[in-house]
């Protein structure tokens, strides 16, 4: 008897001290929450004493569940930032959940918790295209909004997708972006990541495509493509090589964070700084300190935060009924400007590249 | 005085009072985490108890409670077996590709059972049959059936299932004002199918013999070959079921899939009292372990915890339930012998 009775305290204390962690560990979100209560409490004040408070800013507030990929990661906390910059004003209260794993099921436990809590919409980042349907749409017919951001699922899954660029015309962007680093002469070749990628093979097609077209600039020759497999060790190797091998390079375009940073870290260090261009696509903090020292006059990527400042805006319209999600459906983003829900997939574009160079690294963190 | 100290020893081992005092303790650690994790979940969320999407979540648990039950034989006759997640995924994987070329979903369902069985009987086949350590085997299978899982499957998701064999698994039975899902009622089914098997049945009775001391067992005619075999049938059956509702539940079938699963399985065993060198367990305490770490999981997500906070929670109560108790027997263990001494 007296056994069971000790462990049977030893476990109470145990459980009950798991619950204490767990309820620090959320004690971050909920104070957010009540910030971006207050906040919003004090908008709907500032609107009733000017006494034209719109119906739906007078009600509850929104509750909107935004789940990414996975936590702890700059990109995400970008669009997060998006959010919950736009929340206060739309009378909404954003809570961010992830999972600890990027599996193709490590996100249902979320969607499943959201839904149970009835809240208004769930915009999520998808680690997957399929398995996360059946709870999506359990979502939806439980009159729930669904929004994926970054990343889509099958249409019939969410109401409209935000994605951060036109893809389609990326590759045609990426000659432009070289052009625009040399001038608009010289040679020039792509390190890409690895050759069997799909989204990077659309990219360097469409560059083809378009240098083909003859209406790229004519300066301009594209004279070889090679892959650093997305491995820092590889690409630098590959942007070494290049340098090598075309003594008249004029740029070296990477349409790939890991391709760019590495090419980069090369000419850092070469003579060949500042006459060989280095650009493509990468992000702000990991190239800052070759914008500062001079070796990458240009490069792009988007501001994830506008995918989350477009969603809040969406969710908002769509909860308040003056956006109803649809084919080729236009809708105004306050500050942004007018979005499309493009084709029968409802796909919004976010939009244009963001170029970033010495003059505005600083205002990203991402 | 030597009797006497004889007589004393077998009375703390085989008085019924106290086997059935230590079968509740055994218990213990798993309902007091059920209860804990159920108030927590009510006073952190307005939202926790509600009873209807508790029952529609039970769904994501059952595929590792179908596991579990296969485990908690497999573990009390001594050994282990790893590879039933990835067993799992070639079931999947075949009933994906079945499906994909115009099979009937049914028939596909049934060669993911055959095939889940026919996994089970090779490793059943190396352990029982070579005579190696199932640890060994089994994490070698754990490997190769994931692996050939990635084979047939590729980097491609199948997802062309029949619109009506999708969330089957969320029928609900017993008419829409109880709506008990289908796989609960499945999972209850097997788990009383097995806690049967275990305690009313020789073969049951042979588990306990072989786990508690495979030698003595096998000299006093106990056939542990044939139960150690038919353990790992069942576990590759499970796997087989398993995969039938996580595939009916997703929709889609990724080589992944379920991956890790064998772990969160293994986790529910342990927690439900049944001792990992075998010899000792049940399946009423795999069950309540099962709705332990569904409720402890479903209070923090409720609560928007995120999911390394939650990994780690979890980690923290299998040390309080598991290590603690332990410690703790040991401990008076040692000042019994002393005494008896």
């Amino acid at each position: 008897m007296r056994k069971v009775r000790r462990s049977a305290v030893l476990v109470a204390f145990a459980a009950s001290s798991a619950m204490v962690l767990a309820a620090c560990s959320g004690s971050d979100s909920s104070t957010e929450e009540t910030a971006a209560e207050t906040a919003t409490e004090e908008a709907v004040v500032v609107e009733e004493t000017a006494e034209e408070a719109p119906a739906e800013a007078s009600g509850e507030a929104l509750r909107v569940t935004y789940i990414p990929k996975n936590l702890g990661n700059p990109y995400f906390d970008a669009i997060v930032k998006g959010f919950q910059e736009a929340a206060p004003g739309l009378n909404m209260t954003v809570e961010v959940v992830a999972p600890a794993q990027a599996g193709a099921t490590d996100q249902i436990p979320f969607i499943d918790a959201a839904i149970q809590q009835q809240v208004n919409a769930i915009a999520i980042s998808p680690n997957d295209a399929d398995a996360l349907c059946p709870s999506l749409k359990r979502a939806m017919d439980a009159g729930i909004t669904v929004l994926t951001v970054n990343g889509d699922t099958a249409p019939d899954c969410r109401e409209a997708s935000i994605t951060p660029v036109d893809f389609s015309q990326l590759g045609k962007y990426l000659v432009d972006l070289t052009a625009q680093v040399t001038g608009g002469k010289g040679e020039w070749a792509f390190l890409s990541a690895t050759s069997t990628a799909p989204d990077q093979n659309a990219w360097l097609k469409g560059a083809d495509e378009y240098i083909a077209s003859g209406a790229s600039p004519a300066g301009l020759t594209l004279v070889d493509t090679v892959y650093g497999d997305d491995a820092p060790d590889k690409s630098a190797t590959e942007a070494q090589a290049l340098l090598t091998k075309y003594p008249n390079l004029a740029a070296i375009n990477a349409p790939t964070t890991v391709g760019i940073a590495a090419a980069a870290q090369v000419l850092s260090q070469s003579p060949k700084k500042g006459k060989v261009q280095v650009t493509g696509l990468g992000t702000p903090n990991q190239m800052r300190e070759f914008v500062k020292d001079g070796t990458v006059q240009k490069f792009a990527l988007w501001d994830p935060a506008l995918q989350g400042t477009i969603a809040a805006h969406l969710i908002a319209g769509l909860q308040a009924g003056t956006i109803s999600a649809g084919e080729e459906v236009k809708f105004e983003v306050p500050g942004v400007g007018e979005r499309i829900m493009a084709g029968k997939d409802r796909i919004i574009i976010a939009g244009p590249p963001q170029e970033f160079d010495a003059s505005n690294i600083d205002n990203f963190d991402f | 005085m030597n009797q006497s100290v004889a007589q004393q020893e077998l009375e703390v081992v085989s008085t019924p009072a106290s086997a059935r005092l230590s079968r509740v303790g055994v218990y213990l650690p798993s309902i007091i985490i059920l209860i804990a994790a159920v108030i927590y979940g009510s006073i952190s969320s307005p939202y926790f108890l509600d009873f209807s999407s508790l029952l529609v979540n039970t769904g994501r648990y059952v595929e590792i409670g179908l596991l579990a039950l296969a485990l908690t034989v497999v573990i009390i006759n001594g050994d282990i077996d790893l590879s039933v997640a990835s067993n799992l995924a070639v079931s999947a994987a075949t009933m994906g590709l079945l499906a994909q070329s115009g099979v009937p979903i049914q028939i596909a369902a049934l060669a993911a059972l055959g095939v889940g069985l026919g996994l089970g009987a090779i490793n059943a086949a190396f352990i029982v049959g070579l005579g190696l350590p199932s640890l060994v085997v089994t994490l070698a299978t754990l490997a190769l059936y994931r692996g050939l899982a990635q084979i047939m499957l590729g980097d491609s998701a199948v997802t062309d299932y029949p619109e009506e064999f999708i969330g089957a698994d969320q029928a609900s039975l017993l008419g829409e004002t109880l709506r008990v899902p289908f796989p609960l009622v499945l999972f209850i089914g097997f788990a009383l199918l097995f806690g049967f098997l275990l305690s009313r049945t020789n073969f049951g009775l042979a588990c306990y013999l072989t786990g508690s001391n495979q030698q003595a067992a096998r000299f006093s005619g106990i056939k542990t070959d044939r139960t150690r075999a038919t353990a790992f049938l069942l576990c590759g059956l499970m796997a087989g079921t398993a995969a039938i509702m996580l595939t009916s539940r997703l929709g889609s079938t990724l080589s992944n899939v379920g991956l890790g699963l064998e772990l969160l399985a293994i986790t529910v065993v342990v927690l439900g009292g049944t001792d990992i060198f075998g010899g000792r367990g049940t399946i009423l305490g795999t069950v309540i372990a099962l709705f332990a770490v569904m409720a402890v999981r479903e209070s923090l997500a409720i609560s928007n915890v995120n999911g390394q906070v939650q990994d780690a929670v979890v980690g923290v109560i299998l040390i309080a339930a598991i290590v603690v108790p332990l410690a703790v027997s040991r401990f008076r263990e040692r000042r019994t012998l002393k005494k008896l001494r």
